[in-house]
């Protein structure tokens, strides 16, 4: 191997790249509006929810009930004379949620028999699971305080009848007090960006190279594989060791998210999984004659990447097979690392098993790699 | 005499399509394999629904009414075994390492408090996946609230009758209308012939258009006696069997596989995906403009179908996202759509309950189509 010569390669890949507007329009938006886009979307807070309220009790009580679930914004109360009125909106997907109030509401509020504990019927439009298991748990509380308060004006010693209602859980949020989504989302996202838009650029780029002949050219220099392997791969992940950096600044200052852990730690550990990843990108080009052969592979690894990695859906809530299954995409675990440096700050020691792995998924990519390409050769 | 020709000429360039398309591996591995793929996915991976969630337990009372209470909550069958541990600081760093999401103490005077005052428990929840830890936090609460501290009746057998005691709390019934188990699958597959429709039209689409130019067969096309309109209407007919054909596979396969089929009338369905599939083909062609290599039609168009996938509602609710990124997936056709299969396929919505989305969607082919015209014009002259 020749220092002078991968030298010489690095430089053309790295002019090659930088030259071509839209693959750098590409490398720099992309990453940012990824980061934008699912930075947002994961949020439990329950807002402006239409809830049909048929009340035909229409004393104080059920109005009062009904102004508490209004009172911080989450529900937003629409009153329906009928049932089937409500039913009506529920079926045309105006409501998310319902609920009834029945007549003798009040009476029972003031007098409970024994089996006559005021009763609301609550129905969810279950379709939209997310929603209505979120929604769920929030109407459950606000009606559990509401219940408290009103039992508390009519006289009976509170503590007495509060005795018969079970336990009651005082929950704290260690990590994350607020419940707040974006860290999570963010700390996954550089994982996609990583995972999906490395492959994509190496496909596409030496895919190009095989359609202008460039690559065939390169494997009759007396450059070795090895140094058209790594004068491919070192400036391209240069390039995006620069789009981590980019990145984790942009989810800084403009969505107020920094790592927990430490940023060298961070910037180290993903520019090293940016490599992992560029080898399999070029794996995937390599045994690809088209471009849209390449990028149809691309896609359709995308899927699996998207979905079984953990970076959308908790990988612990799938099957035992699909679980095993995913601990065999790098992208597993280079998410799970990040969202331990970003989330709970964890440094080196604890992470090691999940950095061995990382580097033996590594080692593996790129031997493959470097044997697809003297294959060609 | 006009007319005759006019739909002469656009089957003739139809067929011409239907033959490319019949040859092109690629797509047809794209349109057999993708639905397979992210019906499995969809229907048997991918949940939102707490399982196997670890958690610690740290019962500083060890009574028989505390470990009821833990084994009610496992139970419930979403939690592992609870992990005992013996001291605060263990469960903390259980939590701090991910081996734990939920860790619950029971302080020492529990048992007393279950006989007297009013029993507290504190769950502390590694709140760092926000929708995982509300979900679990909700769950226990439940299981606590609805705990019936004296099932062991005490000896003196005070008051079954005690009008005391069911008081004052209101009682939820609660009732999940269209998904009685509130399954996530449901959710997912209802939405999936959305998801596919977007990744066949616009990926073909603006492929086979950019594929078209590059080989040169666009130009030889503009040389025949077609007109522009004959050369679009022609090209988009097959495109819109083939989404016709995922569709009616994505409906009968989540019909047959899991047991999910249509409430509402399948011709509603079949009426409401008709402005759906020329939107996201006009969107197709529109990138394919916008393309000048067959990798930059393939950027482009994976980039308009990611953020549509996750701010259309398909994945995530988009009921919960903050006001201006729910407008910006108002932008997107498959929001509408999505709405639309949902209270077909769900609710047993009819036409006029749909109604919104599909006029929305017709507007969206008209915008589109539009801006096509404008950029697509010059070449064509």
């Amino acid at each position: 191997m020749s220092w002078r010569r991968l030298r010489t390669l690095m430089r053309r890949e790295a002019q090659a790249t930088l030259r071509d507007p839209f693959t750098m329009a590409i490398l720099i938006a992309v990453p940012l509006a990824a980061l934008m886009v699912f930075g947002f979307v994961l949020s439990t807070e329950v807002k402006h929810l239409a809830l049909g309220v048929h009340d035909a009790s229409g004393t104080s009580a059920s109005r009062r009930l009904v102004g508490e679930l209004a009172a911080q914004g989450a529900f937003e109360p629409r009153p329906y004379a009928t049932r089937a009125e409500l039913d009506h909106a529920l079926v045309s997907g105006s409501i998310s949620v319902a609920i009834v109030i029945p007549p003798d509401f009040d009476r029972r509020m003031e007098a409970p028999t024994r089996n006559g504990r005021p009763a609301v019927q609550v129905i969810y439009d279950g379709g939209e699971a997310v929603l209505a298991g979120n929604a769920e748990g929030y109407l459950r509380s606000l009606v559990a305080a509401t219940a408290a308060d009103l039992d508390r004006g009519d006289g009976a010693s509170p503590r007495q009848r509060r005795s018969a209602g079970g336990v009651e859980v005082v929950t704290r949020s260690v990590f994350n007090p607020r419940l707040d989504g974006k860290p999570f989302m963010v700390a996954g996202t550089f994982g996609f960006v990583l995972s999906f838009l490395t492959v994509l650029i190496t496909a596409v780029s030496i895919v190009n190279e095989k359609l202008c002949g460039t690559f065939e050219q390169l494997q009759v220099t007396p450059a070795t594989s090895l140094e058209i392997l790594l004068g491919k791969i070192l400036p391209l992940g240069a390039v995006f060791a620069f789009d981590v950096v980019l990145m984790a600044l942009a989810a800084g200052f403009v969505l107020g998210v920094w790592p927990v852990g430490s940023m060298p730690f961070f910037v180290t550990v993903s520019a090293f999984y940016v490599l992992v990843s560029l080898a399999l990108g070029l794996i995937i080009s390599a045994t690809s004659s088209t471009a849209a052969e390449a990028v149809q592979k691309t896609v359709l690894l995308s899927i699996p990447l998207v979905q079984l990695s953990g970076f959308a859906f908790p990988i612990r809530n799938m099957p035992r097979p699909v679980q095993w299954a995913s601990e065999f995409f790098p992208a597993t675990h280079y998410i799970r690392i990040s969202r331990a440096i970003y989330l709970r700050g964890e440094g080196p020691v604890a992470l090691l098993p999940e950095l061995a792995l990382l580097l033996l998924f590594g080692v593996l990519l790129m031997a493959f790699a470097l044997r697809r390409i003297e294959q060609r050769g | 005499m006009m007319k005759h020709n006019f739909w002469n000429n656009v089957a003739a360039v139809a067929y011409k399509e239907a033959s490319v398309l019949r040859h092109d591996r690629a797509m047809i591995a794209a349109v057999v394999v993708q639905p397979v793929v992210m019906l499995l996915l969809f229907g048997l991976a991918l949940s939102n629904k707490p399982a196997n969630v670890p958690w610690a337990v740290l019962d500083r009372s060890q009574t028989t009414v505390s470990r009821r209470l833990v084994q009610d909550i496992q139970a419930t069958g979403y939690f592992l075994p609870s992990r005992p541990v013996t001291s605060y600081d263990a469960g903390d760093a259980l939590l701090k390492r991910g081996d734990a999401l939920a860790l619950l103490v029971i302080p020492e005077s529990f048992r007393r408090d279950v006989e007297g005052r009013h029993p507290q428990v504190q769950l502390l929840v590694d709140g760092s996946d926000p929708l995982s830890a509300s979900r679990v936090s909700s769950y226990i609460g439940q299981i606590a609230a609805s705990f019936e501290v004296t099932k062991a009746p005490p000896a003196g057998g005070a008051r079954p009758t005690s009008p005391a005691r069911p008081a004052g709390l209101i009682d939820v019934r609660q009732r999940f209308w269209f998904n009685p188990t509130l399954s996530d699958r449901v959710f997912f597959l209802a939405a999936l012939g959305g998801m596919l429709l977007t990744n066949l039209c616009l990926s073909a689409m603006s492929l086979g258009l950019v594929a078209d130019r590059e080989a040169g067969t666009y130009e030889q096309m503009l040389a025949l006696p077609t007109t522009a309109l004959e050369l679009v209407v022609g090209k988009l007919v097959p495109y819109v069997g083939v989404a016709y054909l995922v569709l009616l596979f994505a409906t009968v396969a989540t019909g047959v596989g899991f047991g999910i089929w249509p409430h509402g009338s399948w011709f509603t369905l079949l009426v409401v995906t008709l402005p759906f599939v020329l939107a996201s083909l006009a969107v197709g062609v529109f990138v394919s403009t916008l393309a000048h290599t067959s990798a930059q039609a393939v950027f482009i168009s994976v980039f308009f179908i990611m953020p549509s996938f996750v701010l259309s509602g398909v994945m995530f609710p988009y009921q919960f996202m903050p006001d201006g990124v729910r407008h910006i997936g108002a932008m997107f056709p498959l929001r509408w759509y999505q709405i639309a299969l949902r209270r077909i396929l769900e609710r047993g919505a009819g036409f006029l309950d749909v109604m919104v989305p599909f006029l929305i969607l017709v507007a969206m082919v008209a915008i589109v189509m539009t801006g096509i015209r404008r950029r697509m014009k010059p070449r064509l002259g």
